[in-house]
């Protein structure tokens, strides 16, 4: 089964160990490689990316590893994937063409 | 894991895990000198510095020299000057000799020529040699080891295994009563309030977050940016500078901070008493090695994608988690958590335990092959006066 890692229990994000496409259920593993859950992917999501683990609201602190890393700018449902789309940095912010330019290599899906 | 190693002995207190002699060169025109001398014996070390023969502008350098050559891992010096520059080589070995180390210099333009350099050269290394096999051996608990933590080559598993990994060791080290240091304040722009709270005093929180913004406004300098995040990061999976930051904070565990070491042309700051601390250690790699050394520490842990830092002073164990870039350069293999075959504690355990055998001898993956240039990182003066920083507050 595909696997994510959620570094923290407190981070509401898992990191994927492999590419994961659209509709992959997803075990969710600890530090410390125990299973501790299982989310369905609701977009691809390459590995090294970040999956929500719960329903983020919007303005919601990111959390991983127990750091906040960013804000959400908009409701991030469980099992999509959470990066630059959807999350803004709370200290300097990637240029906005940047961003752009990242999405498009990425070929992220956009509701 | 066993809790002692037998450290050579040094006349200032201090105990090292290796017995090195250096060979220094304060400007780069007698760097050939001071190889062919310390290739005729075992443990020779040349550090150079490359950035002029000048002393004005250099006094952080030759600070950094000074200290290098009181790191416990080094039992004595020669300081080699060509004698046209402005940099006496007396004003690095004679502080070095305060601490009871072996410590000659020599200037190049007052012997005849360069062959007779070299053999005067080699005769004194002889006699370093023969001061650091004189070394007694000490037992010495694992406890007094200082340990750099580093990272480098960084990619996404860095953030997922060897960083969380060395994170746990050094814990489990601090814990022990061991003392690591860590350094890169540029890769902690964004991390301030989670480090203030980490901070043992008000005091140290305000000097940290001072640091930082002091390196953030040398590294930003309004249209001459360097990159802060690439695309290839954020492609690569990471979403805020926030995230890169944290990941790398992450190796260093979590454990109070007891101070923030300046480095500087009239400051080197060493720990004071065991457990954790950060510094103005450069998060240029090769440089960084010299300025662990110059803190006193023993040993690096380093953490990586996947490339080959070595420092020949300061024995390096290499962690790494990409499988795909694992060599045998690599100490320690962190790849089983990106297969969710390890967990980190497993991981950290394995490293405490290479902290241990190198300690007591054991050699790094490539450490015999020390040649990783000794380079010396300063800050330049100019740009300090003009961002009117102040060295010593």
């Amino acid at each position: 089964m595909k696997k994510a890692i959620q570094l923290d229990p407190s981070d509401n994000v898992a990191t994927l160990l492999v590419d994961a496409v659209k509709g992959d259920e997803i075990e969710i593993i600890s530090a410390n490689n125990q299973v501790i859950d299982s989310v369905r992917c609701l977009q691809a999501i390459s590995f090294g990316n970040k999956v929500a683990l719960s329903d983020i609201a919007d303005k919601q602190l990111i959390t991983k590893a127990s750091y906040p890393i960013g804000l959400a700018i908009m409701p991030i449902p469980r099992g999509e994937l959470v990066h630059v789309q959807n999350v803004r940095s709370q200290r300097l912010d990637i240029p906005d063409n940047i961003i752009e330019e990242i999405i498009k290599q990425m070929r992220i899906e956009q509701a | 894991m066993m809790n002692t190693f037998m450290g050579f002995g040094r006349a200032d207190g201090s105990v090292g895990i290796r017995n090195h002699v250096l060979i220094m060169a304060v400007d780069e025109c007698c760097e050939g000198i001071a190889r062919a001398i310390a290739d005729s014996i075992d443990n020779g070390i040349v550090v150079t510095n490359y950035n002029t023969c000048m002393y004005g502008g250099n006094e952080e350098m030759i600070n950094t020299m000074i200290h290098t050559g009181n790191n416990p891992n080094v039992a004595g010096v020669l300081v080699l000057a060509m004698g046209c520059g402005s940099i006496d080589p007396e004003i690095v070995a004679a502080p070095i000799r305060t601490t009871g180390r072996a410590a000659f210099s020599l200037v190049c333009m007052k012997q005849q020529g360069t062959r007779a350099t070299i053999n005067q050269g080699k005769a004194l290394a002889q006699e370093l040699q023969q001061a650091a096999n004189a070394a007694p051996r000490v037992e010495t608990p694992i406890s007094d080891l200082v340990i750099g933590v580093k990272c480098g080559g960084s990619d996404t598993s860095s953030g997922i295994a060897s960083n969380p990994s060395v994170g746990r060791a050094v814990d489990t080290l601090v814990d022990l009563g061991a003392t690591a240091i860590a350094g890169e304040l540029i890769e902690l722009v964004g991390c301030e309030a989670i480090l203030r709270q980490r901070a043992v005093s008000p005091e140290v929180a305000d000097k940290l977050e001072r640091l930082i913004h002091e390196e953030e406004a040398r590294w930003h300098v309004d249209g001459a940016e360097v990159e802060t995040m690439s695309i290839g990061n954020s492609v690569g999976g990471l979403t805020t500078l926030e995230e890169k930051s944290f990941g790398a904070l992450s190796k260093t565990g979590t454990r109070p901070i007891q101070g923030v070491l300046q480095i500087n042309h009239l400051i080197h700051e060493k720990p004071t008493q065991p457990g954790f601390y950060l510094s103005e250690a450069t998060h240029l790699c090769g440089s960084a090695g010299m300025h662990f050394a110059a803190l006193g520490a023993h040993l690096i842990l380093w953490t990586t994608g996947g490339a080959g830092f070595n420092n020949p002073i300061v024995p390096v164990i290499r962690v790494s988690g990409n499988q795909y870039l694992l060599n045998e350069d690599i100490d320690i293999d962190a790849s089983g958590i990106m297969r969710a075959e390890e967990g980190v504690e497993s991981v950290a355990e394995r490293i405490v335990a290479k902290v241990s055998q190198v300690a007591q001898g054991q050699q790094t993956n490539i450490e015999e092959f020390g040649y990783s240039y000794c380079s010396l990182y300063q800050k330049d003066q100019r740009l300090e006066t003009v961002l009117r920083f102040k060295p010593n507050c």
